[in-house]
C-alpha cells in the first residue's frame, strides 16, 4: 500500500529534540541527577542507620546492667538464705 | 502492668517503623529545593523536639528531687539525662550528614547547631558528675540539669535571636500536607522507642537504690550490736 | 535588703581576707598576663581585618580559664578550713553566702580583665575600639564576668561542700558558662566591628546575667544543704555497695 500523498499538515509535529547537542546536554542532567540521588540515598542511609544503631546500643548497655543486677539478687538471695 | 509497658511501647513502635518509613519513601514527595536527602527530615526534626522534651523532663524530675528529696525522681532524671546524650548524638550526627548533603558543609557552627552542641555536653556533664561525684553531688548534678533544661529555650529562640544558615523554625509550620503525615508517624516511633527506654532505665535505677540499701541493711546486721564483746 | 546587706558583709570579708596576702589576685592577674601572652604568640601572625574575628574568642578564652581557676581556688580556702559549714550554719540568708561570693568571684575576673583588654588593645591594633570606646567595653565586660560568676559561683560551692573532685568543676563550669560566654563573644564582635545592634546583644547579655542569678540564688540552698529530709539521710549518704 502506498503512502498517501498531499495529506494536510494538521496532524504534522516535527520531531525535536534528537540532535546531538541536546541529548548530550540531557544526559548530562540525568547523570547528574542520578549521581545526587544516589549521593542522597548514601546519606540517607548513614543518618537512619546511626540513629538506629544509637538506640540499639543505649538497649545492649540496658540489657547488660540487668544482667548485673540479676547475678547481685541471686547472690543476695544465697546470703539471705545462708 | 508496668512490666509489660515498655514491651508494649516498643512493639508498638517496631510496628509504627515499617510504616512510617514506607510513607517516607513510597508516598511523601520529593522536597522541591533539597531533593532526596531532605527526607533525613523526618526523623532527625522529631530526634531533635525529643530530646528537647527529655531535656526539660531531666530538669523537672531533678527540681522534684531537690524540692521532694524523691528516689523515682532521681531515677528518671538520670534516666531522661542518658536518653538526651542518645537523642542528642542523633541530631548532632544526623544533622551535619544533611548539612553535607544538602549545603556541601556538615558543620557550619551556627547557632542552632551550637546550642544544640552545649545541650548535649551540659547532660553529658550531668551523666560524669552522677557517675564519678562524690558522696553529696546527687544535688549538684540536680542543680546542674535544671540550669541544663532552662537551656533548651534558649535553643530554641536562639534560631529567632541570631541570623543563622540552619532551617528556620518555621520548616515544620509550613510543611505541606503529604510531610506531615510523615512526621508525625516517626515523631510517635521514636518517642515510643525512647519511653520505653527510659522506663527500663528508671526502673535499673530503682533496683540500684534498692540493692544497696539491702547491701547495707545486710552489713549492719552482720555487725556487732554496741555493747557486745 | 537583709540578704543583700549579710551579702556585702560577706563579700567584704572575703575580700579584707584576700587583701592579706593577695594569693588569689596576684596568682589569677599572673595566670592572665600568661595566656595573654600566649595569646599574643599564638595569633601574631592575623591580619588586622580577620582580628575582630578572633579577639572576642581570645578575650572571653582568658575569662573562662581564669574564672575556673578563681573558683576552685576561692573555695578551695572554704573547704580547707571547713569555714563553707560554718557560714552555712550561721544566722544569714543562704542567698546571702551566694551573692557574696559571686561578687568577689566578679571582682578577681574584673582584675583580670584589667590586664587581659589593655593588654589585647596593646598587641592586637584590631581591638583598638576597646580603647575608642571604654564605657561600651567595661559595661560588656562587667557583664560577662558577672554571668560567669552567677552560674560558676553556685557550683564551686556545691564541690566544695561535698567531698568533691576538683576535676568535676571544669567539666561542669565550661558548657555551662558557655551560652553567656556566646552572648558576650557576640556583644563583643559587634563592638569591634562598630555594628549598631551592640546594645541589643548587650542587652540580651544582661538577661542572660538575671536569669543565672534568679537560678542560681534559687538553687543555691537546696544543692549546697538540701532539704530537711535530706539533712536527715545523711548518715546513709555515700554508702553504696561497690
Amino acid at each position: 500500500m502506498l503512502a498517501p500523498e498531499n495529506q494536510p499538515n494538521d496532524d504534522y509535529e516535527p520531531v525535536t529534540g534528537l540532535d546531538q547537542e541536546t541529548i548530550a546536554c540531557v544526559r548530562a542532567c540525568e547523570s547528574e541527577a542520578a549521581a545526587k540521588t544516589a549521593s542522597d540515598y548514601e546519606h540517607i542511609v548513614w543518618a537512619y542507620g546511626v540513629i538506629w544503631s544509637l538506640f540499639a546500643i543505649y538497649g545492649v548497655l540496658l540489657w547488660r546492667r540487668a544482667t548485673r543486677h540479676n547475678v547481685e539478687v541471686a547472690d543476695l538471695q544465697r546470703r539471705l538464705s545462708a | 502492668m508496668k512490666n509489660f509497658l515498655p514491651i508494649a511501647f516498643l512493639g508498638a513502635a517496631a510496628l509504627i517503623f515499617p510504616t512510617t518509613v514506607a510513607t517516607i519513601f513510597l508516598e511523601t514527595p520529593i522536597e522541591a529545593q533539597m531533593g532526596t536527602v531532605q527526607k533525613i527530615f523526618y526523623f532527625h526534626v522529631p530526634l531533635a523536639w525529643i530530646m528537647m522534651l527529655l531535656a526539660v523532663v531531666c530538669g523537672v524530675a531533678a527540681g522534684i528531687q531537690l524540692r521532694r528529696d524523691s528516689k523515682r525522681a532521681e531515677a528518671v532524671s538520670i534516666a531522661a539525662a542518658e536518653l538526651v546524650l542518645v537523642t542528642g548524638l542523633g541530631v548532632l550526627i544526623t544533622g551535619p550528614i544533611w548539612g553535607h548533603a544538602t549545603w556541601g558543609k556538615a558543620w557550619t557552627w551556627d547557632a542552632r547547631q551550637v546550642s544544640t552542641g552545649l545541650l548535649w555536653l551540659i547532660f553529658a556533664a550531668y551523666v560524669l558528675v552522677r557517675h564519678y561525684g562524690a558522696a553529696g553531688s546527687e544535688r549538684l548534678a540536680a542543680g546542674l540539669a535544671i540550669f541544663g533544661a532552662i537551656d533548651v529555650p534558649i535553643i530554641y529562640y536562639a534560631v529567632k535571636i541570631w541570623k543563622t544558615t540552619h532551617p528556620s523554625n518555621d520548616v515544620a509550620g509550613s510543611l505541606p500536607e503529604s510531610m506531615w503525615a510523615a512526621l508525625w508517624p516517626a515523631l510517635i516511633a521514636l518517642l515510643l522507642t525512647s519511653l520505653a527506654l527510659l522506663l527500663i532505665r528508671v526502673r535499673q535505677e530503682l533496683t540500684d537504690v534498692a540493692l544497696d540499701e539491702a547491701w547495707i541493711a545486710l552489713d549492719d546486721a552482720a555487725l556487732p550490736a554496741p555493747g557486745d564483746v | 535588703m537583709v540578704a543583700l546587706r549579710q551579702a556585702w558583709l560577706l563579700a567584704v570579708n572575703d575580700l579584707r581576707q584576700e587583701a592579706r596576702d593577695l594569693e588569689l589576685v596576684l596568682t589569677s592577674t599572673f595566670f592572665s598576663l600568661v595566656v595573654l601572652i600566649m595569646l599574643g604568640m599564638s595569633f601574631s601572625a592575623i591580619g588586622v581585618s580577620a582580628q575582630p574575628l578572633a579577639i572576642p574568642g581570645m578575650l572571653w578564652l582568658s575569662v573562662a580559664f581564669v574564672g575556673a581557676l578563681t573558683l576552685g581556688r576561692i573555695f578551695t580556702r572554704e573547704r580547707e578550713f571547713d569555714t563553707l559549714r560554718a557560714v552555712l550554719v550561721a544566722p544569714v540568708e543562704r542567698v546571702s553566702i551566694y551573692l557574696a561570693k559571686a561578687f568577689v568571684t566578679m571582682v578577681i575576673l574584673l582584675g583580670c580583665c584589667l590586664i587581659t583588654v589593655p593588654g589585647l588593645t596593646l598587641l592586637f591594633p584590631g581591638a583598638a575600639p576597646f580603647a575608642d570606646r571604654p564605657l561600651e567595653t567595661f559595661a560588656l565586660v562587667v557583664m560577662g564576668c558577672t554571668a560567669y560568676a552567677g552560674v560558676g559561683t553556685l557550683f564551686a560551692a556545691g564541690l566544695a561542700s561535698s567531698s568533691g573532685k576538683n576535676v568535676l568543676l571544669s567539666v561542669i563550669l565550661y558548657p555551662l558558662t558557655m551560652p553567656s560566654l556566646l552572648f558576650a563573644l557576640v556583644a563583643t564582635r559587634s563592638l569591634l566591628e562598630g555594628h549598631e545592634s551592640f546594645t541589643t546583644y548587650l542587652g540580651q547579655l544582661t538577661a542572660t546575667n538575671i536569669l543565672a542569678f534568679v537560678v542560681g540564688a534559687w538553687l543555691f540552698e537546696p544543692v549546697l544543704v538540701g532539704v530537711p529530709q535530706q539533712r536527715r539521710g545523711a548518715a546513709r549518704a555515700g554508702r553504696r555497695r561497690r
